[in-house]
């Protein structure tokens, strides 16, 4: 049982710890003096969200609705919440409003990867299959025609992703039946098990840290081979809250950013992914995903609704099974009268939900040690991706988002990362180095919200510290800095990244 | 906050402190979390005994499965949940429920994992093809035809029905394949809650009236007990569910146990200085302002009355929904006058079983204590008026309109108490806000000092 009420105390008794051993180790040295000096600390910072930040007691959670929603709107949010909490399930049912689960999937609700608005979780061993972790799949090759609005070429038998679970009664009761008691009506396209391949890093002052990167085992494919050119990338769904507010970012303040061909010469570039946008039928900058491949945050929980809960809506009408997989094509849906599982006023109820979603206050802002770790941050230019801070623009549907000053740290562009961290699956431009910036934003309070401690896109990295240990490419001179600071400044800088 | 009020809370506080450790018993602090316990021991002890009273009513209906004994279980089931509904206020704050919950009250139910659904396809779109039997099968290979059934745990004939069925399953893995608990029994008992009483044009558009108009819930024949090839089995799915639910309620039951070391209890009401007080009772509040706001008027109500949407209705088997409502809101003005009143047995409203009933010291008391008088009396006010409020819901329901039909196109205006309900619950939980707000409980306190703690000051930053 958890109990999870025990858990605020965490971040006092990280702070002690980090003092202890900060005195044992090097005193109190001013940080080292520095070509990017951090602008002055504003008091806008301690409100990440702006008048949205919603308060961290008695429960941190991601879940929380923007404090300045209306209230006339609350039950909105939590009619939202309820088709992002309730299990589906499997059609035919007498109504349509809660059926059409899969035939499919890999999660029954939104909020059981993104557990409580938080990150998901990656299993550290390989005796349980992979949940509430996507699997992405490709095949190689230039993008033809067919598959321009895509962005990638699907696999022709398992489609664009591996669904690891089905509405078949073997699947379901797989846990308490003897293997063979039942056959598969519709298969699981593949458990999928991962395992981890740990190596050391050292640090120039020989203090050393474990990392470990991913590599996957398909147990049960479902529908034969993958075949050896497939490309294959791991997904940990990512937190989510504050997306109203990036939705509101203005394009041109993104685009400021933009140095594609590193004009500056600060080996960092950073650009827009282009990608489609159903709803206005042109393609338009992508801003949401790990490679920035939805342009609205509409697509990205419609995507999400038909591609892992099996839901089909008016932006993805269609079932999540590709034409090489007749029972699933041919199973019950729950389609309504319109041919959807989730009508629009449902879909934008779930949407809504999301985009209310607030930011957390922060418990630390203005410490000696946090704005130590501050100008650190910024002496190591961490800034020119994680941005700081926007304001973002004007709404007359959601004018508490408006005008909001937020400091989400992400500039909202694809940076290539280097080779390691790369999954070397392209989606439209982003390239298979390439991922866009994650918000830092809540980041220090991600395992508080629901015991997840997965960092990076694939959850290899435990700690900020492997965070921060894994980037390469265009932030391959910050991550050299940050390793020639002495341990002290390492915690400070890692101090003021866990405080945002 | 005016600044009078201000002044009141800060000498109210000061005077608690001081008097936190007198030697007249208590503090009131003390008492009001221990009250609040109290209470939440006595509902689960309640929702386990009607358990067992359900498990005996079952046992009787398997021995002698008459319509008599069916209705009996029937009763037996809705009396269960008088004292669960009212514990639903323990839930959306980390207490021992949070454990077990998704076995023990998830839905919407996979129903047609567990047993047949009956479709009849002029109710329904071409997506539901008709579905008529519950021989279940599947195709060796190719598609899956729409003239068979999809296979189901009761169909199944090789699934062995035993509690490690939904012990390995209930849980197993993402959220839940929500087979087991109260509304797994009810699904069981009475069936999909299907029109068959009227003649309504059910072309597709009318679909949801169709389902809805009836006035009554499920109707599963008593054959499906008897003389079905598969009556064993449902009897056994029966046995098993109920089995699961004593157990989950009993664990919730002992992490609220008085006098056990180390138990939730134990850590709820240890409490050694101001702010561990004011964590607890913000955590009170929390589960109070969620299950009024969140869960009940925006998950159950407003998605069910924006939606017309039968499957939002809680228990949509037994057309019991008016209960769940009431009780839900119950529980949380339980947490309120740190009262609790027993649960009712007979089905009139009133509690008559009141051996495990709590009258001791509550939210209401500590807020005339501290001085906030005039709060205490409009969260009273905002109770009040939805207690009238869901009352209303509760007597058009037993005069023949259950949840259901409230929801109704017909019936969703402003007038209607559904509407009503959502828009006091929603006022009760700004109350409950209120509160949390006077008493400065959701303030983040800044460190801007420095992280230093204060409890080392000698320690350089």
């Amino acid at each position: 049982m958890k109990y999870l009420s025990l858990e605020p105390s965490y971040a006092r008794f990280s702070a002690v710890l980090l003092n202890a051993i900060l005195v044992l180790l090097t005193g109190c040295n001013a940080p080292s003096p520095a070509e990017h000096v951090a602008p002055a600390y504003q008091s806008s910072e301690a409100f990440p969200g702006g008048a949205t930040s919603a308060s961290p007691k008695p429960f941190v959670s991601f879940q929380l609705p923007a404090a300045n929603l209306n209230p006339a709107l609350k039950s909105d949010f939590y009619a939202g919440q309820a088709l992002a909490r309730q299990p589906w399930v499997k059609a035919p049912t007498i109504t349509t409003a809660r059926d059409g689960l899969g035939p499919i999937y890999n999660a029954r609700t939104c909020l059981s990867c993104h557990i409580k608005g938080g990150k998901g979780f990656i299993s550290d061993t390989d005796q349980v299959p992979l949940l509430g972790t996507l699997i992405r799949l490709s095949k190689p090759g230039a993008i033809t025609e067919e598959f321009a609005q895509a962005g990638i070429i699907p696999h022709p038998v398992y489609g664009d992703q591996i669904q690891g679970q089905s509405i078949s009664l073997a699947h379901q009761l797989r846990h308490s039946q003897k293997p063979g008691t039942l056959q598969h009506d519709v298969a699981p396209e593949a458990y999928v098990y991962i395992q981890w391949q740990e190596q050391t890093f050292t640090y120039p002052d020989q203090h050393q840290v474990q990392l470990r990167q991913p590599s996957l085992e398909f147990r049960n494919l479902g529908y034969g081979p993958l075949g050896d050119d497939t490309l294959i990338s791991v997904r940990v769904a990512p937190a989510i809250h504050g997306m109203g507010l990036l939705e509101l970012i203005p394009q041109q303040d993104i685009d400021a950013l933009v140095d594609e061909g590193d004009h500056n010469g600060d080996g960092i570039s950073g650009r827009v992914n282009l990608v489609w946008d159903v709803e206005t039928q042109t393609m338009a900058p992508g801003r949401f995903g790990l490679k920035a491949n939805k342009p609205t945050l509409a697509m990205t929980v419609a995507g999400a609704f038909a591609g892992d809960v099996g839901i089909s809506n008016s932006l993805f009408p269609q079932q999540p099974c590709t034409k090489k997989q007749s029972k699933c094509l041919s199973s019950h849906n729950g389609n309504d009268v319109d041919g959807f599982e989730l009508p629009d006023h449902l879909l934008d109820l779930v949407v809504n939900f999301n985009r209310n979603l607030a930011p957390l206050k922060r418990s630390h802002f203005k410490s000696q040690k946090v704005l130590q770790g501050r100008e650190l941050f910024y002496a190591l230019n961490c800034n020119q991706c994680h941005a700081p801070s926007f304001k973002t623009g004007d709404s007359t549907q959601f004018p508490h988002l408006s005008g909001q000053t937020i400091w989400p740290y992400s500039d909202l562009l694809l940076h290539d990362m280097g080779d390691e961290l790369a999954d070397h699956r392209p989606d439209f431009l982003a390239s298979g180095n390439e991922w866009r910036t994650p918000p830092l934003w809540g980041v220090g309070v991600q395992h508080q919200v629901n015991g997840s401690r997965a960092l990076l896109h694939d959850g290899r990295a435990r700690t900020i510290e492997e965070a921060i240990l894994w980037h390469s490419g265009e932030a391959l001179k910050s991550k050299v800095r940050f390793t020639t600071l002495s341990k002290k400044d390492r915690e400070t800088l890692m101090f003021f990244v866990k405080s945002l | 906050m005016n600044l009078l009020k201000l002044a009141t809370c800060i000498t109210a506080a000061s005077l608690l402190a001081a008097c936190g450790s007198d030697s007249d018993g208590p503090s009131a602090q003390q008492k009001l979390l221990n009250t609040n316990a109290d209470i939440a021991y006595a509902t689960y002890t309640d929702s386990v005994e009607t358990a067992k009273l359900l498990k005996e009513a079952l046992a009787t209906f398997k021995t002698s499965p008459t319509a008599e004994n069916l209705t009996a279980a029937k009763t037996a089931w809705l009396v269960s949940r008088e004292p669960y509904g009212q514990s639903e206020v323990y839930r959306f704050r980390e207490s021992p429920i949070e454990a077990v919950e998704g076995d023990v009250n998830a839905w919407p139910l996979g129903e047609a994992l567990i047993d047949y659904v009956k479709v009849n396809d002029t109710d329904f779109t071409a997506d539901q093809v008709g579905v008529t039997a519950n021989s279940a099968g599947i195709n060796a290979d190719g598609v899956v035809d729409g003239s068979i059934a999809t296979q189901n745990i009761i169909g199944e004939t090789d699934v062995v029905i035993n509690d490690a069925l939904l012990a390995n399953t209930a849980s197993a893995d993402d959220e839940h394949d929500v087979i087991a608990g109260y509304h797994a029994i009810e699904f069981l008992l009475w069936g999909q809650d299907l029109n068959t009483t009227t003649q309504l044009t059910t072309n597709g558009t009318d679909r949801n009236l169709a389902v809805n108009a009836t006035s009554q819930g499920g109707q599963r024949p008593l054959e499906d007990f008897t003389t079905n090839d598969n009556a064993d089995r449902r009897h056994q799915f029966l046995e098993v569910a109920v089995d699961k639910l004593i157990v989950d309620l009993e664990q919730v039951q002992a992490g609220w146990k008085d006098g056990v070391s180390g138990n939730y209890r134990a850590q709820f009401t240890t409490i050694t200085n101001d702010a561990d007080f004011n964590q607890k009772l913000t955590e009170i509040l929390t589960g109070m302002g969620t299950l009024s706001e969140g869960e009940l008027a925006g998950e159950r109500m407003q998605i069910a009355f924006a939606s017309n949407s039968q499957e939002d209705e809680h228990s949509c088997f037994s057309d019991n929904t008016h209960r769940d409502i009431w009780l839900d809101a119950e529980g949380v003005s339980n947490s309120f006058y740190g009262s609790y009143a027993g649960y009712d047995s007979t089905q009139d409203g009133i509690d008559d079983v009141t051996s495990n009933a709590v009258n001791g010291y509550g939210i209401d008391d500590y807020l005339r204590e501290v001085g906030l008088d005039s709060l205490a009396a409009s969260a009273k006010d905002a109770f009040d008026l939805t207690e009238t409020n869901y009352t209303e819901i509760d007597t058009l329901a037993r005069a023949g309109s259950p949840f259901d039909v409230q929801i109704m196109a017909a019936n969703r205006t402003a007038q209607s108490p559904v509407s009503k309900t959502i828009i006091s619950l929603e006022a009760q939980a700004r109350a409950i806000q209120d509160i949390a707000t006077e008493l400065n409980l959701g303030d983040v306190v800044e460190d801007d000092a420095s992280e230093c703690e204060t409890s080392t000051p000698d320690v350089e930053c």
